[in-house]
């Protein structure tokens, strides 16, 4: 802001210029220590562009805060006394032209860049992988299915859920999402990427996984090393539990992947004989683990009752009701019996809907049912196959009842 | 054109300003000083409540678990009424407070256009608040400001309601209010005023009052369907039934967008103000700031959109980040032209200008957090995290209320004729400077590092950052007693003001402190430039005033036997 356009100092103009540059890219060099790692394709090149503001953004940042400091001491009057004013200067026309295009080509310039990466991160890949996500309160369910394989009772492709994204390194993934009760929204701050999940609208969001969450190399993909999923849209009593609850898992190697997926579409082909182990199996693929903490599958929900033991305490709760029949009725009409001090927040698992997200075959309730009653101080079971059986046959839901 | 006020120099030394005393402002009165001060008071009454609020969050986020609250629920009620305090009952009636207070001085008018109007618009704002705390006895709104369905209409409480009502009698109460200063600002200039004499506290409540006039009635129309689908079983935003759940996003950030310029568009008008007259230089660029107002206003109806990027069709995304981005550039000059308003000036360290230099230095990190949340794919990633969280309290706290705060020190005297203690300012100012600094800045990481926003438990990775950010929050919140307690203390104790302490241009320093009734004996003539300084006419003109009402130390004299009553006594 030198008036004489001949007298111009063009030491102080450069001291400012080095350190406005310098500073901005010493800015951008150093705040992505701060990130998480980068664990998708689509995150470097948000990185990048992020990285591009933070240059830009903190040159500009210590330019203003410099001129603001600098004029606050350099054109300082103490003296109370001074009645004079500074120079009536109304403005100039370079210098507004000047700071009106250099913000107009920045701008430019974000935009462009901004747009490209869009592009490139939203453009569907070749041989996507589609997962289908569901959100509720407070807890997602991914649904896989094995194109290939028929099941032969539904004589429909193999289809099961779980409450985590298993991946595998480069994978081009699409989820296709939606919600049930409220918006939810899928982030995972490691891949850098978001997306709303909308009741009664299908959404959709991509990302390839460039990281391996087995990062100590064991072999074994622990749920401390998978990155978790964060709920970022508020959804009620248990939003921020509920980005707690689901992770992500990348396998190294495609065959680890298929390994696991053989398993897994196994278990719905040929189910273990003792519903005992069966629930085992088949309970951590509910989404349960987010609302209540059971310490045999490694459950810490916190909006539910702690299920530890509750193969002693279900016979008491309702007089009248055996533990099987409680248990029963708690996952087919939650709402029925609420254990006090507990909102009635948890979702109904009904029968006669297999396209419903919160869907729970006869078979599958038994086997939980089964796995619940063994939950005991002497680890007996409370209760009796047959008596589980006969419960839940007696236990009927009719869907669209969405509360009873 | 006169440049020397009308009145005969020389007589009428004395002030005869009646102060605004307690009963004034506890009754119905169409004067527009007195509706400025319950403005001005009921709002720091809000300020309290959801500062206390906000105290509540940052205690029960010093840890990762549940502990303060009692459930998830009871903490989401939490920052939904802070929110909504905040913004509808604090930021927003605060600059109401100085639009009704100093506009009509500024024009050298005796009230507003529309006095009783003016008075009705300010009564409908006590009932609001009522109703919005009444929530609490039916169990609040849980849903946050935004109040995204399905979570607001089918998940929370009655309060939810009760806030959809109370919101509508806060939007009502606006728009009366922004027609009246329309109608004012257009018609009651006084003769030598065009529009590129106005003030540009003016410049901001005009554009400021246009956006109410053209935003707040699409809040209005969300509300309604809002209210209706939660008591009378319509269905507009209930998918299950026919609705959509993102017809409220729209016509909600279709206001809300605006809204934030609703907010710190009048802060900016302060801020023109007090950087000029503690800068002693005129405004650089008057015409770019002015018109940037207005561009913004216009350009701000284009990029509700942003607010949604995560959850709106892809195709829609690209063409509201553009409009987004251009913002920066109205934005951008405004900024530099506050800088070349202070470049070369006579500055005093004023706590007033303390609050118009760090809302400057704050500001401009919201302004630039702000451009890289424009940018789709950068948004994908920090959207609804603690990135936005600071982003907003830097725009809305280190822009807008840092304003209002040097609007209280710059105004403070003309409303009661005593100073505000400086000591305690720059005490208030350091406090607020640093606090607000730490409490938000650390944000930008936490948000980065992966902590969603609204969220009572969280990853115990992100502690640290919050333990930081909490204990500023904790220095901020002390500071704002700084203030209170300076406000009471200087209404009995502060050194008398005199009508123009700040010896500044605009007419509202042409009468005395308090002013009369009828603010002006006579017809005021406002000199020629109301940011002329440096000029013998301005130096002449200043005097002429000091001449015709008397400098600070000629009114403490006449004053000194009975010493006068002063406002909110
Ligand atoms: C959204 C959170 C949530 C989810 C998901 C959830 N629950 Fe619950 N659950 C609750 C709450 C809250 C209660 C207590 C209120 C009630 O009784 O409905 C409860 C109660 C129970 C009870 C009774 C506990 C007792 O101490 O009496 C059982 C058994 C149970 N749930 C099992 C399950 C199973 C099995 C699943 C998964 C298939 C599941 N829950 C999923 C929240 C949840
Ligand atoms: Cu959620």
């Amino acid at each position: 802001m030198n008036r004489s356009s001949s007298g111009i100092n063009i030491v102080p103009i450069l001291i400012v210029a080095v350190v406005c540059i310098g500073g901005g890219l010493l800015i951008s060099t150093l705040t992505p220590t701060l990130f998480p790692v980068q664990a998708s394709s689509q995150a470097q090149q948000i990185d990048t562009l992020f990285q591009l503001m933070l240059a830009i953004g903190g040159g500009l940042f210590l330019l203003v805060q410099g001129l603001i400091y600098y004029a606050a001491f350099r054109f300082r009057v103490k003296d109370e006394n001074d009645r004079s004013d500074g120079p009536p200067i109304h403005g100039n026309n370079t210098l507004e032209i000047v700071w009106t295009a250099i913000p107009a080509v920045v701008v430019v310039i974000l935009v462009i860049y901004s747009y490209s990466v869009w592009v490139s991160i939203e453009t569907p890949q070749q041989n996507e992988t589609t997962v289908e996500v569901v959100g509720r309160r407070f807890a997602w369910t991914f649904t896989y299915t094995a194109e290939d394989i028929i099941d032969p009772q539904t004589n429909a492709p193999v289809r099961f859920n779980d409450p985590n994204l298993y991946t595998y390194v480069n994978e081009a993934l699409r989820l296709q999402m939606t919600a049930t009760d409220v918006n939810h929204a899928f982030w995972v701050p490691q891949m850098r990427i978001k997306q709303d999940l909308l009741v009664g609208r299908i959404t959709e969001m991509r990302f390839t996984p460039i990281l391996s969450t087995d990062t100590n190399g064991d072999g074994i993909y622990e749920m401390a090393e998978a990155f978790p999923l964060r709920c970022a849209e508020l959804c009620g009593d248990g939003h921020g539990a509920m980005g707690l609850v689901s992770h992500v898992y990348v396998f190294g190697s495609r065959e680890e992947y298929d390994n696991w997926f053989a398993q897994r579409v196994n278990l719905v082909l040929n189910p273990p004989e003792d519903p005992v182990a069966r629930g085992a199996q088949i309970l951590p693929t509910y989404p349960c683990s987010g609302c209540h903490v059971l310490t045999s599958l490694g459950w810490t929900g916190q909006s539910g009752p702690n299920l530890n033991g509750i193969g002693d305490r279900a016979s008491r709760r309702v007089a009248g009701d055996s533990a099987e029949e409680y248990i029963v009725h708690s996952i087919r009409h939650p709402l029925r019996y609420l254990v006090p001090g507990y909102a009635g927040i948890m979702p109904q698992f009904i029968e006669d809907d297999p396209s419903n997200a919160n869907y729970m075959s006869d078979a599958d309730l038994i086997a939980i049912t089964a796995y619940l009653c063994t939950q005991t101080a002497s680890g007996d079971s409370a209760c009796d196959i047959s008596t589980i059986e006969e419960a839940a046959a007696e236990e009927v839901t009719t869907s669209g009842m969405a509360s009873q | 054109m006169a440049s020397v006020v009308s009145l005969p120099v020389g007589e009428l030394r004395k002030s005869d300003g009646k102060p605004i005393m307690l009963r004034d402002v506890l009754g119905w009165s169409v004067d527009h000083k007195v509706i400025g001060v319950q403005y001005a008071l009921i709002a720091l009454f809000f300020f309290i409540i959801g500062g206390s609020l906000a105290m509540l969050i940052r205690w029960e986020l010093l840890t990762p678990a549940l502990d303060l609250m009692a459930n998830g629920a009871a903490y989401n009620t939490l920052f939904s009424i802070h929110g909504t305090v905040m913004i509808f009952l604090w930021v927003i009636p605060m600059s109401a407070a100085f639009g009704n207070y100093v506009v009509p001085l500024q024009l050298g008018a005796k009230d507003m256009a529309f006095p009783w109007l003016n008075a009705f618009a300010f009564w409908l704002i006590p009932p609001a608040g009522v109703l919005m705390l009444m929530g609490w006895f039916v169990g609040p709104a849980e849903a946050g400001w935004t109040s995204y369905p399905p979570l607001s209409t089918m998940f929370s409480p009655d309060g939810q309601t009760l806030w959809a009502i109370s919101i509508h009698l806060l939007g009502l109460s606006s728009i009366l209010g922004a027609i009246n200063f329309i109608v004012t600002i257009a018609n009651m200039r006084p003769e030598g005023m065009g529009w590129f004499q106005m003030p540009l506290f003016c410049w901001a409540i005009l554009a400021t009052s246009i956006i109410i006039v053209m935003a707040t009635p699409f809040l209005a129309g969300g509300l309604t369907l809002l209210i209706l689908d939660r008591v009378a079983g319509t269905a507009f935003f209930n998918p299950a039934e026919g609705g959509d759940v993102l017809l409220w996003q729209n016509v909600f950030w279709f206001y809300s967008h605006p809204a934030v310029y609703i907010m710190v568009l009048p802060a900016f008008g302060i801020l023109s103000d007090v950087l000029s007259v503690h800068a002693r230089k005129p405004i650089f660029g008057y015409r770019m700031i002015a018109l940037s107002s207005i561009a913004i206003a216009v350009v701000g109806f284009t990029v509700w959109a942003h607010h949604m990027f995560t959850a709106l069709a892809p195709q829609f995304r690209i063409p509201f980040m553009i409009t987004s981005m251009i913002i920066a550039v109205p934005t951008g000059i405004k900024v530099f032209s506050w800088l070349g308003t202070i470049w070369g000036g006579k500055i005093r360290w004023t706590s007033a200008m303390l609050f118009g230099l760090g809302f400057l230095s704050m500001f401009v990190i919201g302004g630039i957090s702000g451009v890289m949340l424009g940018s789709v794919p950068f948004d994908l990633h920090v959207h609804d995290t603690y990135f936005v969280v600071s982003h907003l309290h830097f725009v809305l706290y280190g822009g807008s209320v840092f304003g209002l705060y040097a609007g209280i020190y710059h105004w403070y005297p003309k409303v009661t004729g005593r100073m505000l203690d400086e000591r305690m300012g720059k005490w208030h100012f350091a406090l607020t400077y640093i606090g607000f600094f730490f409490t938000f800045f650390p944000m930008h990481m936490a948000g980065l590092a992966g902590m969603p926003r609204r969220i009572a438990v969280y990853a115990p990775e992100f502690q640290t950052w919050n333990v930081v950010i909490s204990i500023a929050s904790f220095v901020l919140g002390v500071s704002t007693f700084v203030l209170l307690y300076n406000m009471v203390w200087a209404l009995r104790n502060g050194k008398v003001a005199g009508p123009n302490p700040w010896r500044a241009l605009t007419l509202e320093w042409a009468t005395s402190s308090p002013p009369p009734a009828t603010n002006f004996v006579g017809d005021p003539v406002p000199f020629k430039d109301p940011y002329g300084y440096g000029t013998k006419e301005a130096a002449a003109y200043v005097e002429a005033v000091e001449a015709r009402y008397g400098t600070p130390d000629d009114v403490a004299q006449s004053s000194k036997p009975a010493p006068a009553e002063t406002a909110g006594d």
